[in-house]
C-alpha cells in the first residue's frame, strides 16, 4: 500500500487558526492543585452511566473504584483522592448537563499522585493480550483526546473486524493544547511502552504515529527514543502537515493511508484503530503498574489566564480551582472553554469538574471573543462557498445549516448533514459570521429526537 | 475577578474575515478600471459612476426603511453593484437614466428578493436589461474615447473634425459577420483593445485595468479562478472555431476575449458569488455556459454584445445546476 503522497501526508479541506501554542508549549507537565474536595463524574466516557460503589459516609482510598457498570460499552471511574465521600450529587458536565458526580472530601494531607513511573525495565512479553485487556478496562481507561470511548472495548480483538494498523494520533491540531506535546515529550519511553502494549493487545501488525510537523522536538523526541529500543521496526513516525483539523481520527487517516472511512462508519471498519498519546500513555501506566486512570495533564490556556502551563491534574478537580491555581483570570470578562477554542465547549458553571477526556481549559479574552462571530453583525450567506473548500468531509455546510434554520430536516439529510465531524471550520472561515456548525448540532439533535419518536 | 462569562456554541474563534471586506476588496479590484473610464471618458464618467452608486445606496437605505430591516449598507454590496452597473453604460448615457437604472437594479435585483444572498440574477446586470429595454437607442451611442487614435474607423462619415460617435470593436465584428469581411479591422486594434483606447461602455474598452482589478481580486483569494478560467475558455473556444471558419467574416479569439463586456464579466459579474454555483463543478458549469451562450449571441445573435443576457440566462439556472453538481461526502454516499 502507497503511504502519503506528493505534497506531503495531509488531507483535503481544513484551516489555519492562529496556533497559540507558545503560551504553553515549553511549561513543563507541573503537579496540579492539591485539591480539598473532587466531585467524579459517574459518565465520563461515550457508553452506559456508571453505578456508584461507594456510599455517603463512605472512606476511599486512592486510585479506589467508585464507580463501574456491568455494559460492554462503559468504563469504571476511580478515586484520585484518599478521603469521604461526602455525597452523590448533581454536578455540571460540558456534554450532559447536570449529571450524577460522586464528591469527595479529601483527607488532610493526602498525597497527590506521582506522575514519574520508570519505564527502564520494561518488556512487553510479560503480558498477555488477555492481561492487557483486563488492566485497560479495570484502570478505566477512555480515549483522552476528546470523544472518550472505552479504550478496553477499542483494542480489544474482534474476529469480524481485525484490526491491521494501528496509528497513534498525537497531532494535536486544536490552537492553545500542549498536553500532548508534553506527553510526547516528557513521557516517551511511556507512550512507546503503551503502543506496544496496545499493539499487542489488538493484534495490529505495524504503527504509525502521526505529528503534526509543527512539533520538531516531538517527533526527534519519540524517533530518539525508537532508536535505543528493542522491537520497534513496525512503528514509524509520520510528520503530517500542521492544520486543523488534522488531530480527526478521520482526516489523520486521510492523511497518513490515503483511505477513506466510510461515512458513518468507523476505523475497525477498514481494519485501523486509533489511540491518542495520551491514551497509549495510560494503558502503560495501568498495564506495568495497575494505576488507574485519576489524574491527566490538562493545558490551562488563554490570555485570559494569568500562569498558563500543563498540569497532572486530580480528575474531579473543578475548573475554577484549576484556574485560581493558575493565578485566575485577569479580565472580568472571558469564555471559559473547556478543550480547544475551535471544538471545546464554553461552561458557564465554574465548579464543572475536569474528567477524563478534558485535554484543557482555555479562557479567552473579551478581545478575542469580540473576533467570533456572534459580536459581530452577521449578514445573510453570500454563497461564497469558503465553508465548501474548507469542510475535510466535502459537506456543503451552508446549505445543511440553512436547511435546518428553516426547519427542512429532510433536506439537511439529503445534504449529508450526519456526516459532519462538528471541527467548526466552516463557521471559522464564514465571512458572513453565520453560526453553521451550530446550526449542524443543532439539526443533528433534532434529528436524534425525531429517530426516537419514531415506534420501532 | 471573573464576572461576566460569555457562552456560545464552538468554535469560539473566527477569521478576520468578512463580508464588508469582500465587498471592499471588490470594489479595490474595480478601481483600476473607474480610473481608465476616467482616462478615457474623463471627468463626465466619474460623475455617471459617482451617481450610479449613490442612487444604489439610497435606494438600499430606503428599501430598508420600508421593509423595517435593519439598516445593511455596511456591507457595501449596493456599492459594487453601482460601480458594475455605471462601468456597463455608454460614456455619454444621460444622469437621470442612470440614476433610474441603479434603482431598479437594487429595488428589483435585489431587496424585493430580501436582499443581499437571496437575489436570484445579478443586480447589476438586472439593471443594464431594464435600461437596454426602456432606451435602447441610448444604450447604443457609443463616444469616442478622449484619447483616441484618430486613424480608427469611425461609424459617422469621417469629416475630419470631430466624429463624436464611434462604433465598437463588436459592432464593427457584427457588420464584418453580416458582411462577411473587414474583419480585419477590429484585428487590427488588439493593442488599442488591450489599453482601452477604443469605443464601449466605461469599463469595458480597458482590458489591461479589468486584468489588474481581477488579479487583485484572484491574490486576496477573494474569487478563485473556475468561474473566469472556463468562461474565458469557452468563449475562445467557440470564437475559435467561427474564426477557422471564416477568418474574413470573424474575428480573432483573442479580440472576442479583449473586447465588449467580457472581462468585466469574467473576474467582475459572472464570479458574483451570490448568484454563482456554489461547487467547483457547478462553477465550470456555469462559466462555460455563460462563455458559450455570450459567443453565441455574439456570433449567430442579432447583438453584438451578450455577457449581459449569458450571465442572466446562467444566473436563472444556477439553482439547477447546484442541485446536479452536489458534493458526496468525503466517505463516500452512506450505506443506509
Amino acid at each position: 500500500m502507497k503511504i502519503g503522497a506528493i505534497g506531503g501526508y495531509s488531507f483535503p479541506g481544513g484551516t489555519h487558526p492562529p496556533q497559540n501554542k507558545e503560551l504553553t508549549c515549553e511549561h513543563k507537565i507541573h503537579p496540579g492543585p492539591a485539591v480539598k474536595e473532587v466531585a467524579v463524574m459517574l459518565s465520563q466516557h461515550i457508553g452506559a452511566q456508571c453505578r456508584p460503589l461507594v456510599r455517603a459516609g463512605n472512606m476511599v482510598q486512592a486510585g479506589q473504584k467508585i464507580g463501574d457498570s456491568d455494559a460492554f460499552v462503559s468504563a469504571p471511574v476511580h478515586s484520585p483522592i484518599t478521603g469521604k465521600v461526602k455525597e452523590i450529587a448533581l454536578r455540571s458536565h460540558a456534554v450532559l448537563g447536570r449529571s450524577p458526580a460522586i464528591v469527595i472530601e479529601a483527607y488532610p494531607y493526602s498525597p497527590t499522585k506521582r506522575s514519574d513511573f520508570s519505564f527502564d525495565d520494561f518488556d512487553e512479553d510479560k503480558y498477555s493480550a488477555e492481561q492487557i485487556c483486563d488492566a485497560v478496562r479495570q484502570a478505566g481507561i477512555v480515549g483522552m483526546g476528546g470523544a472518550g470511548f472505552p479504550t478496553r472495548v477499542k483494542i480489544e480483538p474482534d474476529p469480524r473486524l481485525p484490526k491491521e494498523t494501528m496509528i497513534i494520533n498525537g497531532c494535536e491540531c486544536e490552537p492553545y493544547i500542549t498536553c500532548d506535546y508534553r506527553i510526547m515529550l516528557e513521557w516517551t519511553d511511556r507512550i512507546i511502552a503503551g503502543i506496544k502494549l496496545a499493539k499487542k493487545a489488538a493484534g495490529c501488525s505495524r504503527v504509525f504515529i502521526g505529528i503534526e510537523d509543527n512539533k520538531p522536538r516531538a517527533i526527534e523526541a519519540i524517533n530518539t527514543a525508537l532508536k535505543s529500543t528493542s522491537n520497534v521496526d513496525d512503528i514509524k513516525v509520520v510528520p503530517v502537515k500542521t492544520k486543523y483539523p488534522q488531530g480527526d481520527e478521520r482526516q489523520l487517516i486521510k492523511a497518513i493511508l490515503k483511505k477513506n472511512v466510510p461515512t458513518g462508519g468507523i476505523p475497525p471498519m477498514i481494519g485501523l484503530l486509533v489511540l491518542n498519546v495520551a491514551t497509549t500513555a495510560a494503558i502503560a501506566e495501568a498495564v506495568v503498574f495497575g494505576s488507574p486512570l485519576t489524574y491527566r495533564v490538562v493545558t490551562v490556556s488563554g490570555q485570559a489566564v494569568a500562569r498558563p502551563g500543563n498540569y497532572y491534574v486530580a480528575i474531579g478537580t473543578s475548573v475554577s480551582e484549576l484556574i485560581e491555581f493558575c493565578g485566575g483570570v485577569t479580565q472580568k470578562s472571558a469564555k471559559v472553554v473547556l478543550g480547544g477554542p475551535m471544538m471545546g465547549i464554553a461552561i458557564a458553571d465554574l465548579t464543572t469538574p475536569i474528567t477524563k477526556t478534558t485535554g484543557a481549559v482555555t479562557v479567552l479574552t473579551r478581545h478575542q471573543i469580540g473576533r467570533a462571530k456572534f459580536a459581530r453583525r452577521q449578514t445573510a450567506c453570500i454563497r461564497c462557498g469558503r465553508c465548501l473548500d474548507v469542510c475535510p468531509e466535502r459537506l456543503n455546510p451552508t446549505k445543511i445549516a440553512h436547511a435546518v434554520k428553516n426547519n427542512a430536516l429532510d433536506v439537511a439529510e439529503s445534504y449529508y448533514i450526519s456526516a459532519c465531524i462538528e471541527c467548526g471550520c466552516c463557521s471559522y472561515v464564514c465571512p458572513a459570521k453565520i453560526e453553521l456548525t451550530g446550526y449542524i448540532k443543532t439539526g443533528k439533535i433534532f434529528l436524534a429526537g425525531q429517530k426516537k419518536k419514531v415506534p420501532q | 475577578m471573573l464576572t461576566d462569562i460569555k457562552v456560545s456554541c464552538s468554535p469560539h474563534i473566527s477569521e478576520p474575515l468578512s463580508t464588508r471586506r469582500i465587498m471592499r476588496d471588490v470594489v479595490i479590484g474595480l478601481a483600476p478600471a473607474v480610473a481608465a473610464a476616467g482616462y478615457y471618458f474623463r471627468i463626465y464618467a466619474l460623475i455617471l459612476i459617482a451617481s450610479c452608486v449613490i442612487s444604489a445606496v439610497a435606494t438600499e437605505w430606503l428599501c430598508n426603511l420600508i421593509r423595517r430591516k435593519p439598516n445593511s449598507l455596511g456591507d457595501f454590496s449596493a456599492v459594487v453593484t453601482g460601480i458594475i452597473l455605471a462601468l456597463s453604460l455608454p460614456p455619454a448615457f444621460p444622469i437621470w437614466a442612470a440614476v433610474i437604472g441603479s434603482c431598479f437594479a437594487i429595488a428589483i435585483g435585489k431587496m424585493v428578493f430580501g436582499g443581499l444572498g437571496a437575489n436570484i440574477l445579478n443586480p447589476a446586470m438586472v439593471g443594464r436589461a431594464f435600461l437596454t429595454a426602456s432606451f435602447g437607442m441610448l444604450m447604443t451611442t457609443w463616444t469616442v474615447p478622449a484619447v483616441i487614435d484618430s486613424a480608427m474607423p469611425k461609424i459617422a462619415a469621417d469629416t475630419g473634425i470631430d466624429a463624436r460617435t464611434q462604433a465598437t470593436p463588436l459592432a464593427w465584428s457584427k457588420q464584418a459577420i453580416k458582411t462577411k469581411a473587414g474583419a480585419e479591422i477590429v484585428n487590427k486594434q488588439l493593442k488599442d483593445l488591450f489599453i482601452g483606447s477604443v469605443g464601449g461602455c466605461l469599463g469595458e474598452t480597458s482590458a489591461l485595468a479589468l486584468l489588474i482589478g481581477g488579479l487583485y481580486l484572484v491574490i486576496r483569494r477573494t474569487i478563485n479562478l473556475h468561474i473566469p478560467l472556463a468562461v474565458l475558455l469557452s468563449a475562445f473556444v467557440f470564437a475559435t472555431i467561427a474564426y477557422l471558419i471564416n477568418p474574413q467574416a470573424y474575428i480573432r479569439p483573442v479580440s472576442h476575449l479583449l473586447s465588449g463586456g467580457m472581462l468585466l464579466c469574467v473576474f467582475f459579474i459572472a464570479t458574483d458569488p451570490v448568484t454563482a454555483p456554489l461547487t467547483p463543478a457547478g462553477m465550470w458549469i456555469f462559466g462555460i455556459g455563460v462563455g458559450a451562450m455570450t459567443m453565441l449571441i455574439r456570433i449567430v445573435g442579432e447583438y453584438p454584445e451578450g455577457v449581459m443576457y449569458a450571465v442572466l440566462l446562467m444566473n436563472a439556472v444556477t439553482p439547477l445546476i447546484d442541485k446536479m453538481c452536489k458534493f458526496a461526502p468525503a466517505g463516500g454516499k452512506p450505506s443506509v
